[in-house]
């Protein structure tokens, strides 16, 4: 099959690289984290998805740890540091990432497509039965973990 | 100057607020489409508006056509300010009538520059842009 | 950390190779850039450092890190603006014969100076003209760079017009490729500013910006001073708007006139030698002794 049916993980890496740059800076870079392949997210408090149909079919999934999501809406909202965001702020800070994550993902795969708005939800992210895992990423931000990852529909089958 | 911020994400519109009021501006915000061009009709009337593309209620690609159809808007600066980067994408947007664009992500720069090229910044700030 | 000796040697094989001068307080900035070229050979900044000495390559590596100036579309806007409304027209009328323009972008970075300039003059020349933008670095990586001419989009996202980017444009997995027909237009040459310019031939005008502030005031005023006949007679040069020429000898301050485009300070090469020698000579072929302090003199 000649078709691309996946982001590459590098370009995942380098387009969520660019919006972490964006919207917190430069000063506590994403850094890998080896995890096993197969291991579902073991720290899941937040999650977002946003979907993409058209030319490409695939669903872009973010999911955070508490801490990390509660620190990165902090820095987006630019609340005082000891001024806790409400649930309602980290849902669409959340919301916003998987947002600029999603749609730079569309613009790498065949289009044209159409980019969902962003669902949010507390907790471990849920994915389809019909779709497949083909791309993700797992990452610490200031020793807290967070995952991406792509799906796609399932070829039939199996 | 004032600046109109329309996205959906408070934490969004949080961050291009800072950017452009630390230039200055005098801000107002809406969280869609629909609801920017309500505050048009009220006369909230901004030089500049930016405008995020995928919104409910109305996307930004469609309140842009709207705003170009009506020629008392003709005045305000549209600048998308969105996800979306496919060429095609902003070929369309600056065909519907939007002046300038910007990708998310974007750094604080970005949004300086191009309000200086649409000649939106003072001379002093324009220069160290 | 940068010891003082690891930062000394550091700034001194800079300025033996390229002339540009790293002070002291810049060790920051030299940690910042040779630190990832330290950790990719798994040593220490120090030890790295030590090691230069025997290895040409990584030499090289280090000057490139060094060199690279902060770049942007359309820098500053002013002076496109001055080159477009009024260089360029000026040019028109004076090339009308040749319908040819040549531009340097000295110290070119990664192009973004020359694909600009490609651009204005994509749009502002008429059909039948031609023109070549020479770009010269002295980091070979940013030549390549050139050559490519792929950009990122955090690159796209600033100071370049939307109309700009999808009009010479094309998108290419993350990056935005240049163009073919503009990448034409620009030739990529090796070049250290403080070594001679042989075979450039003369420019209509020179994009000398942001560069001079890497020099001492010595070899800074060797480059004005040798940037005399790469300008032709009716041509412009253009600096960063921190540099003048006004603060070099006085011989070298009077060669150049700094004439005034709107907010736009040009230099061009002052008439001295119209009254020493009859009829301008040809571009290319004056003398650079025609600027020397004992004519001038005698000329006034």
């Amino acid at each position: 099959m000649t078709a691309v049916d996946a982001p590459a993980v590098e370009d995942l890496l380098a387009v969520t690289e660019d919006v972490w740059l964006a919207l917190v800076g430069d000063d506590d870079p994403l850094l890998p984290r080896a995890v096993p392949p197969g291991s579902p997210f073991d720290a899941a408090a937040w999650s977002s998805v946003t979907t993409i149909s058209g030319g490409w079919q695939g669903a872009v999934t973010v999911e955070l740890d508490e801490a990390l999501a509660r620190r990165l809406t902090t820095q987006m909202l630019d609340l005082p540091a000891d001024e806790a965001p409400s649930d309602s702020d980290v849902a669409d800070a959340v919301g916003e990432l998987v947002n600029m994550v999603g749609g730079n993902v569309k613009s790498l795969m065949p289009g044209p497509s159409v980019l969902s708005l962003p669902a949010v939800a507390a907790g471990r992210a849920a994915f389809a039965s019909d779709t497949a895992l083909a791309c993700r990423l797992d990452l610490v931000w200031r020793d807290a973990p967070l995952r991406i990852s792509v799906h796609i529909p399932q070829e039939g089958p199996r | 100057m004032r600046a109109m911020i329309i996205d959906d994400s408070r934490a969004m519109r949080s961050i291009l607020r800072r950017i452009v009021t630390g230039l200055d501006f005098e801000t107002s915000e809406a969280e869609h489409g629909q609801a920017a061009l309500d505050q048009l009709h009220a006369g909230v009337v901004p030089d500049v508006c930016l405008v995020d593309w995928n919104m409910p209620v109305m996307d930004g690609y469609t309140f842009i056509t709207e705003v170009r159809a009506n020629p008392e808007w003709r005045d305000i600066t549209l600048m998308m300010v969105t996800t979306e980067s496919e060429q095609r994408q902003i070929v369309r947007a600056l065909a519907a009538g939007a002046h300038e664009y910007v990708i998310k992500p974007f750094t604080a720069d970005a949004i300086v520059d191009k309000l200086s090229l649409l000649g939106l910044l003072p001379e002093e700030s324009a220069v160290t842009a | 950390m940068t010891t003082s000796t690891t930062f000394a040697s550091v700034s001194a094989l800079v300025r033996r190779e390229t002339s540009m001068v790293y002070d002291e307080g810049k060790e920051y900035l030299v940690e910042a850039r040779l630190n990832p070229l330290a950790a990719a050979r798994g040593l220490g900044l120090e030890e790295y450092v030590a090691r230069l000495a025997l290895d040409a390559e990584e030499r090289r590596k280090v000057i490139d890190a060094l060199t690279i100036n902060e770049t942007s579309w359309f820098r500053d806007h002013t002076p496109y603006q001055a080159f477009t409304e009024a260089m360029v027209p000026a040019l028109l009328e004076r090339r009308a014969a040749a319908r040819r323009l040549r531009i340097w972008s000295a110290a070119c970075s990664s192009g973004q100076e020359a694909y600009s300039i490609a651009m204005l003059l994509d749009q502002h020349l008429p059909a039948g003209w031609s023109y070549e933008i020479v770009a010269t670095d002295i980091s070979t990586a940013m030549l390549d760079r050139v050559r490519a001419g792929r950009y990122s989009q955090v690159e796209v996202n600033r100071g370049l017009p939307a109309t700009s980017l999808v009009r010479y444009f094309t998108r290419e997995g993350r990056d935005w490729e240049i163009a073919e027909r503009l990448r034409q237009r620009v030739t990529v040459k090796h070049l250290n500013l403080a070594a001679p310019y042989a075979g450039l031939g003369t420019f209509d005008v020179v994009w000398l910006r942001n560069v001079l502030i890497y020099f001492d005031a010595t070899t800074k005023a060797d480059i004005l001073r040798r940037m005399l006949p790469m300008v032709a007679d009716d041509g412009y040069l253009l600096l960063g708007s921190s540099e003048t020429t006004l603060d070099m000898p006085a011989d070298l301050a009077a060669a150049w006139q700094r004439e005034q485009i709107g907010r736009v300070p040009t230099y061009r090469r002052a008439p001295v030698r119209t009254f020493l020698s009859g009829p301008t000579p040809p571009t290319g072929t004056t003398s650079p002794s025609l600027t020397s302090p004992s004519l001038t003199s005698t000329g006034a």
